[in-house]
């Protein structure tokens, strides 16, 4: 292979390098040293060593609420989307006539989701005279306050994500879709009903699919932004501040940038952390194929 | 040659050389403002016009106010703000301690008119000697009332707490409120209370050392709660109920179930514009019970600056003059925001009728209302986060007023010595 030739890959590869270090290794270097030093937007920088993570550990009653807030709507949102979205797999997973259409309309609030646009939306159906409560009142329900009290303002924010469950959705159908039928056939022959099928068959299967949708969805969940901030703007009582509302305004409105990187990394070692977590349980119920175990 | 011949050649040569100039001279400069659909309209068409005058394109950058700081500070940062800049009178502070972060408009008098404006009016835009930014208009906030509102219940628009308390009798049994405010309304009506108790500023004058006590604080409170119970406004529970928006876009105040608000003057029309019912009509301030002055603080509205690093700065000057003190453009802008301050552009306004009796008598008001003259401070976004969330605790029962009042106090003295 000559020398042109050997470098070639590299030159494909090149503007994807240049992009990720000057777009996110460069910024996330450059968030580290931040976090070590007092720098806020036109005004000077000193360095502070320790002082911004003693301080949110310590002393930060916000951060500690944001982050009680955070680890909420995460253990709420995870597993309730990966259950939702595994559910509405396995009914697109049945042959039926225009299942093709199905499975695009499902996938299609996972693009629109994440939008301001579907936020307002969001807002003005949970509002106190918005759809929601039209409905409840049709029924002869008493209209809830969703935004003005801090457990249903949460939830209000919590199914806004589980209304996003298309992509989580879209990987657990191409894994459905993967099994082989054999082993629902000797499983029948076996006399397990569909039920017991699931259980014993299409979940085991579906584990290492099922750990790799708990990462990234997790990993999501703990960046989740539009959604409170268009919606209840982090209220009330700090009901929905998640911590990206807290690392926004800390870092754009009060222009504390030191402090605010130094959360955004306690919040990304609070991620390491429960994704190292995640991988060393791993061992015990995700099952590969080939695997001794399975 | 002849003699004619001579003249045209000279003729031809001056005009090229005109032409020329102009074309030198012409820039293309950048222009940021905040604001609502009314003044973008109005700003961009007397940019066209400018334009035309001045031969400078200005290219717009518009955006509402929310994020419009944040926008502008990653910008200020980045060094990579537009050359004509719109910024909130409290923000020449953060931005320019010192009176060099933006371009002293000074050295553009050949360019930029200054003598449209009084002294005591770019006093505040003056840090160091330096003029910062010139005012579009001054400000200060008062109560505003729905006169229709007021007209089918038969009675006449409150002048003292006790007529809201008597109104909301009236109203509340229709399912309608004389008053409401939001999270930010709140915020800057419990600080004109303390004030009103207190009778000076937040901090002694010329320092970050707090003046206003917890007893000032706690009393603010206390009024706010007596409006609740007195059924003047929706409790803040309920009015968390239409999720994080602003009065004006919330649909009982579009429909006409609420009687009145309070904000800036200048601020009419973002106000008036989306009701579908009545007209705001202004309102002196509501002292409550003991107060020393009616608590309202007046500032520049906003100030038009110029960025420091504008490849030109003249041009940018040329387009401001135009945008500010040129008649024609002063009537394309119209009261889009607000009174104006330059003493042309009043005149202007005045004498071709464009300036409705609503927002002369809010800026009457205004101007005869009696308050301390108040430190940015108050508006440093910091400040204004922990008021809003120690209110907010109150307003839900998590705190007495007492408690609100020291935790405000002890909250601000340490974030004073930081600021």
């Amino acid at each position: 292979m000559s020398g042109d030739s050997r470098l070639l890959g590299f030159w494909y590869v090149l503007p994807y390098l240049i992009g990720l270090l000057v777009f996110t290794a460069i910024p996330f270097l450059g968030s580290l040293y931040l976090s070590f030093t007092d720098y806020r937007l036109m005004q000077g920088m000193d360095f502070v060593g320790l002082q911004n993570y003693t301080d949110i550990l310590t002393s930060d009653r916000t951060f500690t609420r944001s982050f009680k807030v955070t680890m909420l709507f995460v253990a709420l949102t995870v597993p309730l989307k990966l259950a939702f979205a595994l559910f509405i797999a396995s009914i697109l997973n049945a042959k039926l006539k225009g299942i093709g259409f199905f499975r695009t309309a499902y996938y299609v609030p996972s693009i629109l989701g994440g939008s301001i646009a579907v936020a307002v939306l969001w807002r003005y159906m949970f509002a106190d005279v918005g759809m929601v409560n039209m409905i409840l009142t049709g029924l002869g329900f008493k209209a809830i306050n969703w935004f003005g009290n801090p457990g249903t303002a949460l939830f209000t924010i919590t199914i806004l994500r589980l209304w996003q469950f298309g992509s989580a959705m879209v990987i657990f159908l191409a894994a459905l879709q993967s099994i082989d039928k054999s082993l629902y056939e000797a499983a029948a022959i076996d006399g397990a009903k569909p039920w017991r099928a699931f259980f014993a068959v299409t979940l085991p299967l579906l584990t290492p699919v099922i750990f790799f949708n708990l990462i990234m969805q997790m990993v999501q969940a703990f960046q989740e932004f539009n959604g409170p901030y268009v919606i209840t703007g982090g209220g009330p009582l700090k009901s929905t501040y998640l911590l990206p509302l807290y690392i926004y305004e800390m870092a754009f409105k009060k222009f504390d940038m030191g402090y605010a990187s130094a959360i955004a990394w306690v919040l990304f070692a609070v991620i390491m952390v429960l994704t190292l977590l995640a991988f060393w349980s791993s061992k015990y119920w995700v099952y590969y194929a080939g695997d001794k175990r399975s | 040659m002849s003699k004619k011949s001579v003249l045209n050649v000279l003729s031809l040569t001056l005009a090229a050389s005109v032409v020329a100039t102009n074309f030198a001279a012409a820039a293309d400069l950048r222009m940021s403002w905040w604001g609502g659909d009314g003044r973008h309209v109005a700003t961009q068409k007397a940019l066209e016009y400018c334009t035309g005058k001045t031969g400078h394109k200005v290219k717009a950058e518009f955006a509402g106010f929310e994020g419009y700081l944040e926008k502008l500070t990653t910008q200020m940062a980045g060094s990579t703000e537009a050359d004509i800049i719109q910024v909130d009178w409290p923000w020449l502070f953060q931005f320019s301690k010192d009176g060099t972060g933006f371009a002293d408009l000074k050295q553009f008098s050949g360019e930029l008119d200054l003598t449209q404006w009084n002294d005591s009016q770019l006093a505040p835009a003056s840090i160091n000697g330096k003029l910062n930014g010139v005012p579009v208009s001054v400000t200060g906030a008062t109560f505003y009332f729905n006169d229709e509102i007021y007209k089918k219940a038969g009675i006449e628009t409150p002048k003292s707490w006790d007529d809201l308390a008597a109104a909301a009798k009236k109203l509340n049994p229709q399912g309608l409120y004389p008053f409401d405010t939001t999270r930010v309304i709140l915020m800057l009506m419990v600080e004109a209370f303390a004030a009103q108790i207190s009778g000076q500023e937040f901090v002694k004058p010329g320092t970050n050392e707090l003046a206003w006590t917890a007893e000032d604080i706690a009393g603010a409170l206390k009024h706010y709660q007596w409006m609740v119970d007195n059924g003047i406004v929706r409790s803040a529970k309920d009015a968390a109920g239409g999720g994080n928006i602003e009065i004006f876009d919330d649909p009982a105040w579009v429909t006409g179930r609420i009687g009145g608000t309070y904000f800036w003057d200048s601020t009419y029309s973002k106000y008036n514009d989306p009701l579908t019912v009545g007209k705001l009509v202004p309102a002196a301030p509501l002292q409550i019970k003991g107060a020393k002055s009616d608590g309202v603080y007046k500032k520049p509205s906003m100030v038009f600056s110029i960025s420091r690093h504008s490849k030109d700065p003249k041009a940018a000057a040329q387009v401001l003059n135009c945008l500010l003190n040129d008649k024609d453009a002063i009537l394309i802008l119209g009261d889009s925001r607000g009174l104006p301050a330059s003493a042309i552009a009043k005149s202007t306004l005045e004498a071709a009728g464009k300036l409705t009796p609503e927002r002369l008598d809010g800026a009457k008001i205004v101007a005869a209302a009696s308050g301390p003259v108040m430190s940015p401070l108050i508006e440093h976004p910091t400040v204004q986060e922990l008021f809003k969330d120690v209110i907010e605790q109150f307003a839900y029962g998590q705190l007495t007023a007492d408690e609100a009042g020291e935790e405000i106090v002890d909250g601000l003295t340490k974030a004073l010595r930081r600021l």
